[in-house]
């Protein structure tokens, strides 16, 4: 990336961050719409789909000591898309399970994003659905699980 | 981590295969160590980018011994053979050579003390740097001989490009064995072993 302004990085988080959570669907038939029934772009490998396991920590109340809250199953890539002239953006990938194939897109997703060719149209054509997507997911979550909520209230004594 | 993802324009890939070429290297260095003096050859697959940059051995022995808990030093500013070695072994870099487990000379005659280098201690030996020594060739070189462990008799070879006194100053540290450093010389895709315990004699 050429320019790092703080804008440019915090735009970046965001949707590293939404593609994270990409149903793998979703990005393969979006970015198949990107490219207009042409092939995806083509790219090389800097770091081939691999699994492992990465240790989840935790704070109770989000202000205790941090404690090991158990071991995750993460997949990651990363790439550089092939540009007419010679090196083009990277894209990286990092995941919760074991589907190579999606981190494979995520990461090409995110390599173009960075690309002036294709940012727009990825933007356009994956950000907004997936972003509507994750959005609905949130909410419907949301209410799912404010059913079942309890407040406790703790009375005040009147000595104290 | 967001300055080093903006900055991987320099990154070239790693092995083809992390596993199965790891374990080729090693074995390569392994059998070069054992038998000092003599060449063997790494023979895996690497990016032709990487190629041209560094010689094949010297890149693919750090990618297979480089982790999280050897700092590797290198002896000339190296952006993208330090964007490398961070992102595929997760290896810190470090300024200092006497902090260094691995360290890296592209340039064999500006090569600094031994001493300067972690030694080990007695209690834990392994605790000293191995040095990867780039050379233009094993031979034509001044004829030096090795004897000790691992060489049946003697063997001679006559790597170019390293002073005198890198040797004479690496036989005087002869006394505080088991501690010491070991020395890969790596060229092109060969590589030659010369442990700590080989004695190196200037013919």
């Amino acid at each position: 990336m050429k320019e790092s302004s703080s804008e440019t990085t915090q735009a970046r988080q965001r949707w590293l961050g939404q593609l994270a959570r990409a149903p793998r669907e979703l990005l393969e038939t979006s970015l198949a719409e990107v490219c207009q029934g042409a092939p995806l772009p083509a790219y090389t490998w800097l770091r081939a789909p691999q699994t492992g396991l990465a240790m989840v920590r935790g704070r109770i109340g989000g202000t205790g000591d941090a404690f090991n809250m158990g071991e995750a199953t993460l997949t990651r890539a990363v790439l550089r898309l092939k540009d007419a002239d010679g090196a083009g953006p990277v894209g990286v990938a990092w995941q919760l399970g074991r589907d190579k194939r999606r981190a494979e897109l995520a990461a090409l997703a995110d390599a173009m994003l960075q690309s002036p060719r294709w940012g727009d149209a990825v933007r356009a054509r994956l950000l907004a659905p997936l972003g509507a997507t994750l959005d609905a997911a949130r909410r419907a979550r949301a209410q799912d699980t404010a059913t079942s909520r309890v407040d406790f209230y703790t009375m005040v004594r009147g000595e104290s | 981590m967001t300055d080093s993802l903006s900055s991987l324009g320099l990154l070239v890939p790693g092995f083809d295969e992390a596993v199965r070429d790891a374990q080729a290297t090693f074995r390569v260095m392994l059998d070069a160590l054992a038998r000092p003096g003599t060449v063997g050859t790494v023979d895996v697959a690497l990016d032709d980018e990487a190629l041209a940059r560094w010689p094949a051995s010297a890149f693919a022995a750090l990618l297979a011994l480089a982790d999280f808990s050897t700092p590797v030093w290198l002896q000339q500013r190296d952006d993208a053979l330090a964007e490398a070695i961070r992102f595929h072994t997760g290896a810190p870099l470090t300024d200092a050579p006497a902090t260094a487990a691995f360290a890296y000379v592209a340039d064999a005659g500006s090569l600094p003390a031994p001493d300067a280098f972690a030694l080990g201690t007695p209690e834990e030996p392994q605790g000293s740097a191995t040095l990867i020594i780039r050379v233009e060739s094993f031979a034509g070189g001044r004829p030096l001989t090795l004897t000790g462990p691992g060489i049946q008799s003697s063997h001679t070879v006559a790597p170019v490009g390293i002073a005198d006194s890198f040797w004479q100053a690496r036989a005087a540290l002869a006394p505080i064995a088991p501690c010491g450093i070991d020395c890969y010389l790596v060229c092109g895709r060969s590589i030659m072993g010369i442990a700590r315990t080989t004695r190196v004699e200037l013919n």
